[in-house]
């Protein structure tokens, strides 16, 4: 059990790594004259030290050839290529590596997305009569010159993003309206797993975004990502912490931007 | 060829130049992604992995700024990114539980510095780095292996500097349990 103050606050690491300030180092310095407890943290420090430096140092592959990392990373650097040069067709293939089944959700959720779509334009269309005059429904305009498929596959995503920014935009206001010095730890843990809970999703739809040469969602959502990945990370509720990240949305003015992005489209 | 103009000339779509990029740097990448993993396998899928975030934003490489620090960052997200794809359950790369391999040390064996330069307690240190939380993990590597100040990983990771001294301080206090599970003190084998 640690007893020495000094030593529970983490500067005996600091004066170790050469982190502390002349003044502060001194102080230690002085202290540690007198304190075992530091002393003693201090000298295993180089012993880890000590032990860590001989193991040995790996800095390429296991057989020390790098012949098959640079065919692999090849292989996968033409797949880019061709995402970048066909971005909707190889849409499924530039996505990021996943296990199969989450692979399959966003495919999964734009199609039930466009069924719902199928079916609600027919029940109007049906519930219209024949003679009335015809209003372009959105979803039958292809901006752009896309074709319909093109077009139907392009209005999911933008969908599910919206839907997507909808849910963070709650955690993003979570986060920017929480008082600082007043967040209880309960308060802070479960903004963090809903967080946390959104940061993978967040990711995808970047690179799809990305992938798919919508610039101005991708930047979005990279913003997302990065408030998003600080809040999951801090997991205690420090004053700092939530300060600097409610600083960052404020910079990047990402609440402003989720509202625009999400009513104008990508 | 200049750093800055092989940059320049991947970030256009040079095949060339983006692999000479990856040859000049990819002992530095694979070192920090094998201290972080402790395995070949997920060392060489870290790496990877940077390299393809590289490709991708390149382009967005301002050419003033230092792209060893750049790839740094990119490292550091990838290290963390990688361990929450495995999820917190993930198996350690070590099969034996470290914990349960420093209990397991004989005790009246060498003292501590014959331990330690003779690679055992090395060998059980990395082996609790490997299960440390993926945050304390990388800031331990980047501080202890990299030499990066904590200024540098808070602002390559966007965390408060309080944040990150925290997590080398948990990750310290961790290995100290390790050294202690072991009989092990700076004073030689209790």
């Amino acid at each position: 059990m640690i007893a020495c103050a000094v030593q529970q606050s983490g500067r005996v690491e600091l004066y170790f790594y050469g982190e502390l300030e002349q003044e502060a180092a001194a102080e230690l310095r002085s202290h540690m004259s007198d304190c075992g407890e530091c002393r003693r943290a201090l000298e295993e420090l180089t012993v880890i030290r000590a032990a860590l430096a001989t193991r040995p140092d790996i800095c390429e592959p296991a057989d020390g050839d790098w012949t098959g990392f640079m065919e692999r990373l090849d292989d996968r650097l033409q797949r880019e290529r061709t995402a970048r040069a066909a971005p909707v067709r190889e849409f499924r293939g530039a996505l990021p590596i996943l296990s199969p089944a989450r692979r399959l959700v966003v495919p999964l959720s734009m199609a039930a997305l466009l069924a719902l779509a199928t079916t609600s334009v027919f029940y109007v269309a049906r519930s219209r009569p024949m003679e009335a005059p015809r209003e372009p429904l959105t979803a039958d305009v292809a901006p752009g010159g896309l074709g319909p498929s093109t077009w139907s596959a392009e209005t999911g995503f933008a969908s599910l993003s919206e839907q997507h920014f909808e849910r963070s935009k709650l955690v993003v206001l979570g986060l920017i309206n929480k008082d600082p010095h007043g967040a209880s730890p309960a308060d802070w843990e479960y903004e963090r797993q809903l967080a946390s809970a959104l940061l993978s999703d967040t990711r995808l739809y970047r690179q799809a975004a990305e992938a798919r040469g919508l610039t101005r969602l991708a930047r979005v959502m990279s913003d997302l990502e990065l408030v998003l990945l600080q809040a999951s990370l801090s997991r205690t509720p420090e004053p700092e912490t939530l300060e600097q990240i409610q600083r960052l949305i404020q910079k990047r003015d990402l609440v402003t931007k989720m509202n625009v992005v999400a009513r104008a489209g990508p | 060829m200049a750093e800055s103009d092989l940059i320049t000339r991947a970030a256009g779509g040079d095949p060339t130049a983006f692999q000479a990029l990856v040859e000049r740097h990819r002992a530095m990448v694979y070192r920090v992604a094998y201290q972080f993993a402790g395995n070949h396998h997920d060392a060489e899928d870290i790496a990877q992995e940077v390299f393809i975030k590289v490709y991708r934003s390149l382009d967005r490489f301002r050419q003033d700024a230092q792209l060893t620090s750049w790839l740094y960052r990119i490292v550091m997200n990838a290290c963390i990114d990688h361990r929450r794809r495995q999820g917190s359950a993930a198996s350690t790369p070590c099969g034996e539980d470290a914990e349960q391999r420093l209990v397991n040390t004989p005790k009246g064996g060498p003292g501590p510095e014959e331990i330690a330069y003779g690679g055992e307690l090395g060998e059980l240190l990395q082996s609790e780095i490997a299960q440390l939380p993926a945050g304390q993990r990388i800031v331990f590597v980047m501080r202890h292996h990299q030499g990066l100040k904590l200024c540098e990983i808070a602002e390559a990771l966007g965390l408060a500097e309080g944040t990150v001294k925290r997590q080398l301080h948990a990750a310290v206090h961790r290995l100290r349990a390790a050294l202690t599970a072991a009989n092990v003190t700076a004073g030689g084998r209790a």
